[in-house]
């Protein structure tokens, strides 16, 4: 089991960049979650982390020990692929048995922890199939009891859900979770889906070409995103994104939509903005969640109006696209009331909307 | 040819599965018939006629010095004498003896050489295609050449001599037992190459993600290499295997032109003794009786050993 | 991931060393092509490359004397050049022509099952083990030292390997495409013709490639089927000695080097797909 420290590492092919000078403090026996598009280098990370790939620039440290002279053959590294790599032209126990019978260790020893592994991993009947045979789901367990059989110092899985069906595939993340704990393994986990990294990780870093956005606990992400990518990307339905310009008028921050919608800006904006009298570009954010209709609950609460455009039923909530002029705001109509047309006032509480600057994606207002 | 609109528009044409002729009646597999008949008639002309002229010849007394045209060849009639004699020939069984010899030699170093080749240029190094292309030409040289070249260098006065230090008197192809040697070097020289080109196919046709996730589960190279690569190669060195053994079986011209099957029958192989008989005593029924031997012989081998393949393959 | 220095070393010696190992007797006959009569041997020392370089070897054989030698040559490398080309162009149009076919009707329309095993059989055996009827046959056929003779042994020799290659591209082509034109309406004909030919016509080279090389490379049927007028340039190579000039190893050497390069060449150009053929479809490409 080993903490991680990645120090300013940078990674290039040839003109390109693929990992931009990132750093991240993994400790012991934590589940990070590297999360992003495809393409933004969160693969690329991992093959660095597991030794596939060389750092550009940059180190990364197992409990302070520099692994870049050794062979990845002894680097202790359990990796499951997304594919699983399964060996194919071996039974199921010789999968699970390869990493100790490499080691020399003792048949019966081997076939102690063989058994073991499988039956944690509900696999035993399958022992002496051949490996080739096994459905998508076992071959997934058989994947991960594979490289985790060898009590690996850090766990990496890239992408190993992916392929799984939609059933299954909340079930392996219980079972990861689990494995998790049990192992008290270091575990890093490459996915693109956002569900997965919220539900699974203790830690999120999510990475935008090759940048880190933000490193923190799925809650931090969630309630309060660094930039407007990661306000973006986290949050299903999106975060409602308002671009617009932010002018002082009377005494008032207001963001001026295009097609003339304003919203009033409060607390979300320093005043460094006011200062120089320019105009800024800027986004305005609030989730659809957080949006509601009837009576204003507070006086600071922003209040806008808008029409009803689209009704969307999803299971038993539906989504609600408010249009003001030429914006269009997404909400949740909880109580059923509204109907295609209506004129409606709706309310943005302050400490739950959030101001970006366009430039520098970076928000607003934060202490 | 006939066209298809009298058969449904998407009917695939099925492999006819009443056996050869049955098929035939229907339209696509006419077409096909026309296809194969080229074929069929050289096979008839070379396989069929001549075995039963074979056949005929071997139980007869024949040779092209007796006066008589073949066909006419009952006027000698041996009966099985040509077999008899074949199994009491010490030459025929001392021929049989060198050509094994030669190939349990022979094939498993040209063997184990294109392995230790084909590992070598698994992985990518600079220069990697052109070192590829050069260890590929022996096998495409003639092998009449190959013979020469060899011829050459095993000169009395010739270079292997010259840097061995030796004296230009030590013989190697006129030695009794160096003849059997010096055909042994040029034959791996010229078929290795085709075993590396085989082998390493095999090799590179092993999945990488799985050679990688085996060295992330702390295999060494060549722990994988025994557990992973070796194992799915196996259909690839069994083809390798067969395909050299055969044709090392069949050796001619290389020691015909380094050694005539010298010196005495030192380096006589089958296919030398044969045709010392077939030119030197002109004994063509005897050569036919032989032939058809090993024809039986090796029918029954290959007849064995396709059996067991379709046993394995299931 | 890097290799050690050392082990990077240790790769390149035996590059190296086995590349030298193939090179060594290529390079003797090479130089020995141009090398005058009195270094043949190591009488006067070994030279590796000729001391005095020169073409008297390539001279003799082509006009049939040089200077300086006293011997001279009764035939000159143009026949066997000439006997080469024509039958080893011949042979293999005939055999990639009916292996081609053959393959293909095995291939689509599932005839013949059992061919493409007994096609293999035929290389199982030493030819010498069944060239008495052969030979009884050709000479029965006046067709023994004539070009269309060998042309026609060596198309049925080589028809094996024209078989086993095209049946692997065939088995390539997706059968969609040729249900697609019969659909449309053309006749089986056709749709070999003008859809399927065309996408082989990579693999048509470089099985026509293979079979040229084989039978270029051919001794034996030759030394067996001809005599005088169409011996091959390896026959011919071969048989070259005079009891004046002995063993005439530079000559030797030098029709060694002609009769190499175009199995060289067209082997270097197809190598790749070689691969496919020799393996009998057993990787996938």
């Amino acid at each position: 089991m080993s903490s991680i420290q990645i120090n300013s590492v940078t990674k290039r092919f040839g003109d390109f960049t693929a990992v931009d000078d990132l750093s991240l403090d993994i400790q012991e026996g934590e589940f990070v979650a590297l999360l992003g598009p495809s393409g933004c280098g969160k693969t690329t990370t991992m093959n660095m982390i597991a030794g596939l790939e060389d750092t550009s620039e940059g180190s990364i440290l197992f409990d302070g020990q520099d692994l870049s002279k050794t062979r990845i053959q002894d680097r202790n590294i359990g990796f499951v692929f997304q594919n699983y790599a399964i060996f194919t032209h071996l039974s199921v126990y010789k999968n699970l048995s390869y990493g100790l019978e490499v080691k020399k260790i003792s048949k019966s020893e081997v076939d102690r922890r063989v058994r073991a592994m499988a039956d944690r991993m509900s696999i035993t009947h399958r022992l002496d199939q051949p490996a080739s045979s096994l459905s998508v789901n076992e071959m997934q367990k058989l994947a991960i009891g594979r490289s985790a059989i060898v009590e690996p110092r850090i766990f990496l899985l890239d992408e190993p859900l992916s392929n799984l069906d939609a059933g299954f595939r909340a079930y392996m993340r219980a079972e990861l979770k689990v494995l998790q704990h049990e192992f008290g393994q270091t575990m890093i986990y490459v996915t693109h889906d956002q569900i997965e990294a919220m539900s699974l990780a203790d830690k999120i870093a999510i990475i935008d070409q090759g940048k880190l956005m933000q490193y923190g606990s799925p809650l931090d992400i969630y309630n309060s995103p660094d930039n407007r990518f990661v306000a973006n990307f986290i949050g299903s339905p999106r975060m409602n994104l308002i671009d617009g310009e932010i002018r002082e008028e009377t005494s008032q921050l207001k963001l001026m939509v295009r097609g003339g919608a304003e919203i009033p800006l409060q607390g979300q904006v320093k005043s460094d903005f006011t200062s120089d009298g320019r105009v800024h570009s800027g986004s305005f954010g609030i989730r659809p969640q957080d949006i509601y209709f009837g009576d204003k609950r507070s006086t600071k609460d922003i209040e806008m109006h808008g029409t009803v455009e689209v009704l969307e039923r999803v299971g038993p909530k539906r989504i609600v696209h408010l249009q003001v002029l030429e914006t269009s705001f997404i909400a949740f109509d909880d109580q059923d009331q509204l109907k295609l047309g209506d004129e409606v006032p709706f309310f943005m509480p302050p400490d739950k909307s959030m101001a970006f600057d366009v430039v520098s994606g970076r928000r607003l207002g934060v202490v | 040819m006939t066209d298809t609109t009298k058969q449904p528009a998407n009917a695939r044409i099925e492999p006819s599965k009443q056996g050869y002729w049955a098929g035939v009646a229907r339209d696509g597999n006419k077409m096909g018939f026309w296809f194969v008949l080229p074929t069929l008639l050289l096979l008839l002309f070379i396989v069929i006629f001549p075995l039963l002229m074979q056949l005929y010849l071997s139980v007869t007394w024949w040779t092209p010095l007796e006066g008589i045209p073949w066909y006419r060849a009952w006027e000698v009639f041996s009966w099985g004498e040509n077999y008899w004699f074949q199994l009491t020939d010490p030459r025929v069984w001392g021929a049989l003896w060198r050509t094994i010899l030669i190939m349990i030699i022979a094939v498993p170093a040209q063997f184990f050489l294109g392995m230790a080749l084909a590992y070598l240029f698994m992985d990518n190094f600079p220069g990697r295609k052109v070192f590829y292309s050069i260890m590929l030409t022996p096998m495409m040289i003639v092998p009449a050449v190959v013979g020469l070249m060899f011829f050459l260098l095993f000169q009395g006065t010739g270079p292997v001599n010259a840097h061995l230090g030796l004296p230009s008197t030590f013989s190697w192809l006129t030695d009794v037992n160096r003849a059997m040697i010096s055909v042994i070097i040029a034959d791996v020289w010229q078929w290795t190459p085709l075993m590396f080109l085989i082998l390493l196919a095999g090799m590179l046709g092993v999945p990488s993600d799985q050679l990688l996730a085996a060295r992330l589960l702390g295999g060494s190279n060549w722990q994988n290499f025994l557990k992973i690569i070796l194992p799915r190669m196996k259909a690839v060195i069994i083809i390798a295997l067969v395909l050299r053994a055969v044709e090392c079986f069949k050796i001619f011209d290389l020691i015909f032109i380094m050694t005539k099957g010298g010196p005495g029958v030192q380096t006589e192989t089958i296919s030398l003794f044969l045709y010392k008989q077939t030119f030197g005593e002109f004994e063509w029924s005897y050569v036919a009786a032989i032939g058809l031997t090993i024809l039986f012989v090796l029918s029954l081998i290959a007849a064995k050993g396709l059996a067991y393949m379709a046993k394995k393959n299931g | 991931m890097k290799a050690s220095p050392s082990a990077v070393a240790l790769k390149y010696f035996f590059v190296l060393l086995a590349s030298a190992v193939v090179l060594y007797p290529l390079l003797w006959m090479v130089t020995m092509a141009f090398k005058p009569h009195p270094e043949w041997t190591t009488v006067a020392g070994l030279t590796w490359f000729p001391q005095n370089p020169t073409l008297q070897n390539f001279e003799f054989i082509f006009y049939g004397e040089a200077e300086g030698l006293v011997v001279s040559l009764d035939r000159t490398i143009s026949g066997p050049l000439f006997a080469s080309l024509v039958t080893s162009i011949c042979g293999t149009l005939l055999a990639v022509v009916t292996g081609t076919l053959s393959s293909y009707a095995v291939v689509r329309f599932g005839l013949a099952k059992t061919l493409p095993l007994s096609v293999l059989q035929l290389r199982l055996f030493p030819p010498l083990a069944v060239m008495i009827p052969v030979m009884v046959m050709w000479a029965f056929l006046g067709a023994v030292d004539t070009w269309w003779g060998l042309s026609l042994i060596y198309g049925i020799v080589t028809l094996p390997f024209a078989f086993w290659l095209m049946k692997t591209f065939f088995e390539e082509v997706p059968v969609e495409i040729e249900d697609a034109a019969r659909v449309a309406g053309c006749s089986y004909w056709r749709v070999f013709y003008r859809i399927t030919l065309p996408i082989v016509k990579p693999g048509l080279a470089t099985c026509a490639l293979f079979v040229f090389i084989l039978n270029w490379s051919d001794y034996l049927l030759a030394l067996l089927l001809t005599q005088k007028e169409w011996v091959t340039l390896p026959v011919y190579m071969a048989t070259l000695t005079s009891a004046m000039g002995g063993q005439m190893y530079g000559m030797k050497a030098a029709l060694g080097v002609i009769a190499a390069i175009p199995p060289v060449i067209f082997g270097l150009m197809i190598q790749k797909h070689l691969v496919r053929g020799l393996t009998f479809g057993a990787l996938k490409q």
